[in-house]
């Protein structure tokens, strides 16, 4: 087997303003062989994107790199500037995150797959752009003729993806790096982006570094896993091993943080990432972990190897996993409060989108198309439970949350306990409008920048009645509290907080007003996963406690499960499944949850260390906890 | 690209809608009518009246309202109070010698701000951005007289190597072409100058802000060298806020143009509303500021049609 890219004890120091360079990456060993792919696995923040950057040479000017980068035995290290060039695009290609930005809005597809080959093999414009052609047939682009002079905007989300991928393969090359190359995807899209990869990476006997902070949509594809924690490797090895037993605490936590189709519990890690300045000198991973002892924090461990992989960890011999395991599982909640009291009722709820004029005369005459976003939307949500959405983008899952929460003109009927809002006076219903609360995706997006975190919370407690600044004040710290959160954060703005944090703070905001009902639209599509599974555990604390009930808009349809009691599946605005999630989980009707569930990662028994037992996933058992053992459950999840 | 067209034509001809009756409204709500202004204080109220009848502003207003609307579409935009021309007549000759000067001016201020404006991005944070942003505010702060007056002592007294007034040489017997743009070199200079202090800080930002994007990135690891990524990726980018600045800094270049045609005793339409305005010649007045605000309207239109030419994204396709 040939190795593609070899990191030597690759270290990258990155210098922040006038201080000395801090070292971001740490001494990294990693190999992708041809036709393979390794995964380099972290969340933010664990120094992977510079790893790739590192690679192709594209770090800022101030950065110092140590170490060797081989690529077919050639260290690029070493490369003058204009011979790295002739490396980039030709030897490596790269695919990035978020391929709209990535993408010149202002080239034509073609243009700008043709330009790389051309640039390379010096070939005339009819060959490259024959050869973009190729190209975009080949990652699965329909009538490929027909958009190569589309412009990146044109394409869909997953279509983009597809078209920097076309890109990057354009002369054919040794190796691709994916940075995070499926975020921000839907989950159906993203699994699809993964096969193509695998595909082209056989048929083109290329090795793929393959960047996440998912391990759970590595699974099936990878080679080699590799996970990264704050610049320093902790475990690394072949798949096979590493998903069959995870050794180091980290990469456990990492993946029983995932939500799985039948977990009833998502692991969460104390703590925050510490920043590159202030890394503790010893196991980095220390101050966060449950089994951490003195020396752990001296130094760092020295490489062990059982069953596969290596993990830096001087305790996961003597520790069994499953007991690791446990510490980080969070002690399922109290049973809910479920009321059965319908707090809201939506019936045959529809929305239309007025299209713009498309043409002067129809501007001129104020005529506009009118499109239904929503169609027919009926459900009930009970107090205490939660109603999860699930769509992919585009599906009028947003849409349904802003009709129910008034923002947007629906018609059909939204009753709020008994009331319905289009039988409400103008008065009525601005304060029924304060019983729902809303949690966007992206946190620091919706609070004002300028905005202290206190007043941002304080805000809308001038609603509730509550006078004086400082009650309000008062009030704020007590539920930052509720959310977990230190009022010492009160007098900072959004900018300094992590997004998990804003998110908080978010929930906390939204709590203000003591509302009946929160509207979580993706509210942790943004976040890394272990942060993702802090907060689903605290949505679900909070519900617990106060018997609230939620709208959970999301995707991911893994996510949902975990939090939901009942599950309504949207696509094309139509809503095409609604029932409990057992059912809907269970025994899906219709073709397009069953593909949603067909793609989601499922719980399996082997992220629990050595399965004491074997269960049929009891979907129809309303308390899981019969059939819960103290340590390690296995379940079996038959859709 | 064409309904982008349309829509846009739609909303220029409102603004000169709007436009045109705001102007009327102006000048039929001088205190005490034109005809005060025409025949001075102390007219008999005999000879206002008289006045007024022959000019038609006795009617009422609406009727007023319609007769203007009815003669602007005629081209017809009245007699000039003082020099008793069609003011059409008066201003084409005016218009010409102004488009030349904003054009030339426009185009020195392009010139020079983009080349600026892609040293200010590419350096940004270092000392030969600071140099040029420093020079960009000094500039910025001159007053427009004295930069033209500095001109006119420097190239037309201490080396008089430059026509510091008016457009033509009044000793030729027929002024070219040649004459002509002599003329023209120091009028564009003081309006082109004064553009690049604003236009390349815009351009400047933005080109810095365009390097931060993601597909520079995309377009680097490609193997692309930085000066390709600067010209075939960012150039277009980064044109399309300075094309939009540009489209509204027109009404401001005209602003500045009345100061500096003064200055030179350039015959354009500054130097005319000058005049007028001094003489209270209100049909002129009147048609000048229509015509500004039809070319800042062309202009508006202009600048959205070519950042659609450069931005795929604003055809609404």
């Amino acid at each position: 087997m040939s190795i593609v890219l070899e990191l030597d004890h690759l270290s990258v120091a990155l210098k922040r303003g006038r201080g000395k360079p801090i070292a971001v990456l740490d001494d990294i060993n990693l190999t992708v062989n041809a036709g393979e792919m390794t995964a380099l696995v972290g969340e933010s923040g664990s120094g992977k994107t510079i790893a790739s950057l590192g690679v192709i040479r594209l770090l800022p000017r101030s950065a110092e790199i140590a170490g060797q980068v081989l690529l077919a035995g050639t260290d690029l290290t070493r490369l003058t500037e204009s011979e790295m060039r002739r490396v980039r695009g030709r030897d490596i290609g790269m695919v990035f995150q978020n391929p709209l930005s990535a993408l010149n809005p202002t080239t034509r597809v073609g243009n700008q797959i043709a330009e790389v080959y051309r640039l390379h093999t010096g070939e005339t414009d009819r060959a490259a752009r024959a050869r973009a052609l190729d190209l975009l047939g080949e990652v699965g682009i329909p009538d490929p003729a027909d958009r190569l002079d589309d412009y990146p905007h044109q394409f869909s989300g997953g279509m983009r993806q597809r078209v920097m991928i076309a890109m990057a393969l354009a002369c054919s090359p040794k190796l691709l790096i994916a940075d995070e190359p499926t975020t921000g995807l839907d989950l159906l899209v993203a699994r699809q982006i993964l096969a193509l990869l695998s595909r082209l990476r056989h048929e083109h006997r290329m090795g793929v570094l393959f960047i996440t902070h998912d391990l759970s949509i590595v699974e099936e594809h990878a080679d080699q896993v590799h996970v990264l924690y704050a610049g320093k490797s902790v475990e690394w090895g072949t798949s096979r091993s590493f998903f069959a037993q995870p050794r180091h605490p980290y990469s456990q936590a990492l993946l029983a943080a995932v939500p799985r189709l039948g977990q009833r519990r998502l692991a969460s890690i104390p703590g925050n990432l510490p920043d590159p300045e202030t890394r503790p000198p010893g196991c980095r991973f220390a101050p966060r972990c449950a089994f951490r002892e003195p020396a752990c924090e001296i130094d760092y461990p020295a490489p062990d190897a059982v069953g596969g992989t290596v993990f830096a960890c001087r305790r996961a011999r003597e520790i069994s996993p499953a007991a690791m395991l446990d510490a980080v599982l969070e002690q399922p909640a109290a049973p809910p409060v479920v009321s059965h009291e319908a707090v809201l009722e939506v019936t045959l709820l529809g929305v239309d989108y007025e299209r713009t004029a498309t043409s002067f005369l129809q501007g001129v005459l104020g005529r506009k198309d009118k499109m239904r976003a929503l169609d027919d939307i009926s459900f009930t949500l009970n107090q205490g439970e939660c109603l999860g959405i699930v769509g992919q983008s585009g599906s009028g899952k947003s849409t349904l949350g802003r009709a129910v929460l008034q923002m947007i003109p629906y018609h059909g009927h939204v009753i709020l306990k008994g009331e319905a809002f289009d039988a409400m006076s103008r008065g009525q219903r601005k304060r029924a409008r304060r019983q729902i609360q809303v949690v966007f995706q992206d946190p620091k997006e919706s609070m004002n920048p300028r905005m202290r975190i206190g007043d941002i919370v304080a805000e809308p407690l001038k609603f509730t009645g509550l006078r004086g600044q400082r009650a309000r004040w008062a009030a704020a710290a007590a539920l930052l509290d509720r959310v977990g959160l230190s009022d010492q954060m009160m007098n900072l703005f959004p900018g300094s907080v992590s997004g998990g944090q804003a998110q908080r703070i978010a929930i906390a905001r939204a709590l203000a007003t003591n509302p009946g009902i929160i509207v979580l639209d993706e509210p942790t599509s943004s976040l890394d996963v272990s942060t993702q599974a802090l907060l689903l555990n605290l949505l679900k604390d909070l519900a617990r406690q106060d018997g609230l009930s939620y709208m959970l808009i999301s995707h991911d349809i893994a996510a949902v499960s975990y939090m939901a009691d009942r599950i309504a599946v949207l696509n094309g605005g139509q809503m095409v499944e609604y029932g409990t999630a057992q059912d809907v989980l269970a025994r899906p009707r219709n073709a397009y949850t069953r593909e949603l569930i067909a793609a989601s990662p499922h719980f399996r028994s082997h992220h629990l260390g050595e399965p004491s037992e074997t269960l049929t996933y009891h979907l129809s058992t309303a308390q899981p906890s019969a059939v819960q053992t103290a340590t390690a459950q296995t379940k079996e999840f038959n859709p | 690209m064409l309904r982008m067209i349309t829509q846009r034509l739609a909303t220029a001809t409102l603004s000169l809608v709007i436009l045109v009756t705001i102007v009327f409204f102006m000048t039929h709500a001088t205190p005490g009518g034109p005809a005060f202004s025409i025949l001075g204080q102390k007219a008999t109220p005999a000879a206002v009246n008289a006045l007024n009848q022959r000019l038609g502003l006795t009617a009422p207003l609406w009727l007023q309202y319609a007769i203007w609307w009815w003669h602007l579409l005629q081209g017809k935009l009245g007699y000039s109070y003082l020099l008793n021309r069609p003011v059409t007549q008066l201003i084409g000759d005016y218009m010409m010698n102004t488009l030349a000067l904003y054009i030339g001016a426009i185009l020195l201020a392009l010139v020079l701000s983009i080349g600026l404006g892609l040293v200010q991005g590419v350096t940004y944070g270092r000392w030969p951005a600071r140099l040029i942003g420093a020079l960009q505010l000094s500039l910025y702060a001159l007053p427009t007289f004295f930069v033209g007056t500095m001109f006119i002592l420097y190239f037309g007294v201490k080396w008089p190597i430059l026509p510091t007034g008016g457009i033509s040489n009044l000793r030729i017997e027929h002024p070219g072409l040649l004459d002509y743009a002599h003329h023209l070199v120091l009028p564009i200079l003081t309006v082109g100058l004064l553009g690049v202090a604003a236009l390349s800080r815009y351009f400047g930002t933005s080109v810095h802000e365009e390097l931060g994007k993601d597909y520079v990135r995309t377009a680097l690891a490609k193997g692309l060298t930085f000066r390709a990524v600067l010209f075939r990726h960012v150039l277009r980018n980064a044109l399309r806020p300075l094309v939009t600045i540009l489209g509204l800094s027109f009404p401001g270049i005209f602003a500045g143009s009345v100061l500096v045609e003064t200055v030179f005793n350039y015959p354009g339409l500054g130097y005319l509303l000058w005049r007028s305005a001094l003489s209270q010649d209100y049909p002129v007045i009147s048609a000048i500021v229509l015509l500004i605000g039809v070319l800042t309207v062309i202009g508006n239109l202009l600048a959205d049609l070519v950042n659609g030419l450069l931005d795929p994204r604003e055809r609404y396709e």
